[in-house]
């Protein structure tokens, strides 16, 4: 043959060609393979269920969101009741001390009242009486007349006072 | 090292080197017949005179016998990695580990990218070829000696150099993508694949080609002994090294190349939008 081409040289080769094809694949190209996709699996595993995890945290955040925003809005009406109710509380309580102090007013009126009316009974009968007294001591005895009106009325005075105060 | 001890040091490297010079020029045998540079190179191709025994079998051409040390040599290691380097392996890579990954990455990423529908397969093979690409050039550089039928020794060269190893990784690489088009569409494929016949040659003779172009020389940079000093340093890196790095990515590259464009089926509304 030309060039020294040898077909059982050619098929020495081929068969050394087909051995170390299997003693690579077997030993050595496999197991490193294998190895490689295995750590890629995991890893992209790994990536999956990190996502799912934040996809599901996401999920329960905006679920949380969405209960805090019905907790502030049910907070609000609460809020809102509670202050109509303390409005018209304070209203109502407001009404009633007005009541109350009218009440007050008018009792005491009425009570100052009955006591003008009972003091000024009780003067009445007190010049009644005085005044009787001094007729008897006027008839009695005339001279000391003038100084017996004096006492009279610095008495009749000093209870003036004494009622006001 | 101050300096006179390095002038000390420079003189005795000097005078060391001086008297092997003498020595090599001196040790040359006067009555041995030097062999014309032409046989030489043409042994280099053809391997006609320079054969070795196989096994007691038959005389081969050295490039089988380095094709079967390559692979006893990856064996040894893949076994040893399998056993126990694998087993050891963790989630956060060390650096042989890392190596092995990126190996294997590397080849698998050509194959899915360039047959994303079908590389399993393909992954394994690029794999396969690119090492054995790789590592049987690399081979050359270890200069491991073997005796010859004619009674001398010769330096063992990548099994690609050879036409023989050269034709049988084109040849399997073509059966591999004829594999890939049977697969891929049955019959359409096997016609797609024998539409490119001049594949397997094309990818022979690259292979064949540019390895041999390394090893020759190296063989003419290693005749002459004027050109046997410092030199060849240079010659093995751009010709061993770069070959062995660009032949595993050409071939593995072309391979999964057509592999993919074979075995990609075609359905009919992909046909009608072409």
């Amino acid at each position: 043959m030309p060039l020294n081409i040898d077909w059982q040289q050619i098929l020495l080769h081929m068969f050394n060609l087909v051995l170390l094809f299997g003693i690579l694949y077997v030993l050595l190209y496999k197991p490193v393979h294998d190895f490689m996709e295995k750590r890629e699996k995991e890893y992209e595993k790994r990536d999956a269920d990190t996502k799912n995890a934040l996809s599901d945290a996401e999920k329960l955040k905006a679920e949380y969101e969405a209960k805090i925003a019905e907790a502030e809005k049910e907070n609000a009406l609460v809020r809102a009741e509670i202050s109509a109710k303390a409005e018209a509380d304070r209203e109502r309580i407001i009404s009633d001390a007005h009541e109350s102090a009218a009440k007050i007013v008018e009792d005491a009126g009425e009570k100052a009242r009955m006591e003008h009316d009972r003091l000024m009974a009780r003067a009445r009968t007190e010049i009644a009486e005085y005044a009787s007294k001094a007729a008897e001591k006027i008839v009695m005895k005339e001279g000391s007349l003038t100084d017996d009106f004096d006492t009279f009325f610095e008495s009749v005075k000093d209870q003036k006072d004494n009622g006001n105060g | 090292m101050d300096k006179k001890k390095r002038t000390r040091f420079l003189i005795v490297i000097a005078i060391i080197l001086a008297a092997l010079l003498v020595g090599v020029f001196l040790t040359a045998d006067p009555l041995k017949e030097e062999e014309p540079i032409r046989i030489v190179m043409k042994d280099a191709v053809l391997h006609e005179e320079a054969q070795v025994n196989f096994l007691g079998i038959r005389p081969v051409n050295p490039a089988v016998i380095s094709a079967y040390t390559v692979t006893a040599i990856i064996f040894v290691f893949a076994l040893f990695t399998r056993l126990f380097v694998i087993p050891k392996f963790k989630h956060n890579p060390g650096r042989f580990q890392l190596l092995c990954e990126q190996a294997v990455g590397l080849f698998d990423g050509l194959a899915t990218s360039n047959s994303p529908h079908r590389h399993n397969f393909l992954g394994a093979y690029v794999f396969t070829a690119g090492t054995y690409i790789f590592i049987g050039t690399m081979f050359e550089l270890l200069g491991v000696m073997a005796p010859t039928t004619a009674g001398g020794h010769i330096a063992l060269p990548a099994p690609l150099a050879d036409i023989n190893g050269a034709i049988s990784m084109g040849v399997f690489s073509y059966c591999v993508i004829l594999s890939g088009g049977i697969a891929g569409n049955k019959v359409k494929g096997v016609l797609n694949t024998l539409k490119d016949f001049s594949l397997p040659i094309s990818m022979s003779f690259r292979l064949f080609g540019a390895l041999l172009s390394g090893a020759l020389v190296t063989e003419l940079v290693y005749y002459y002994i004027t050109t046997s000093f410092v030199i060849p340093v240079f010659v093995a890196v751009m010709f061993t090294m770069l070959h062995a790095l660009i032949q595993a990515y050409v071939l593995t590259m072309l391979t999964a190349l057509f592999y993919g464009e074979v075995s990609e089926t075609h359905t009919e509304a992909s046909s009608e939008e072409q």
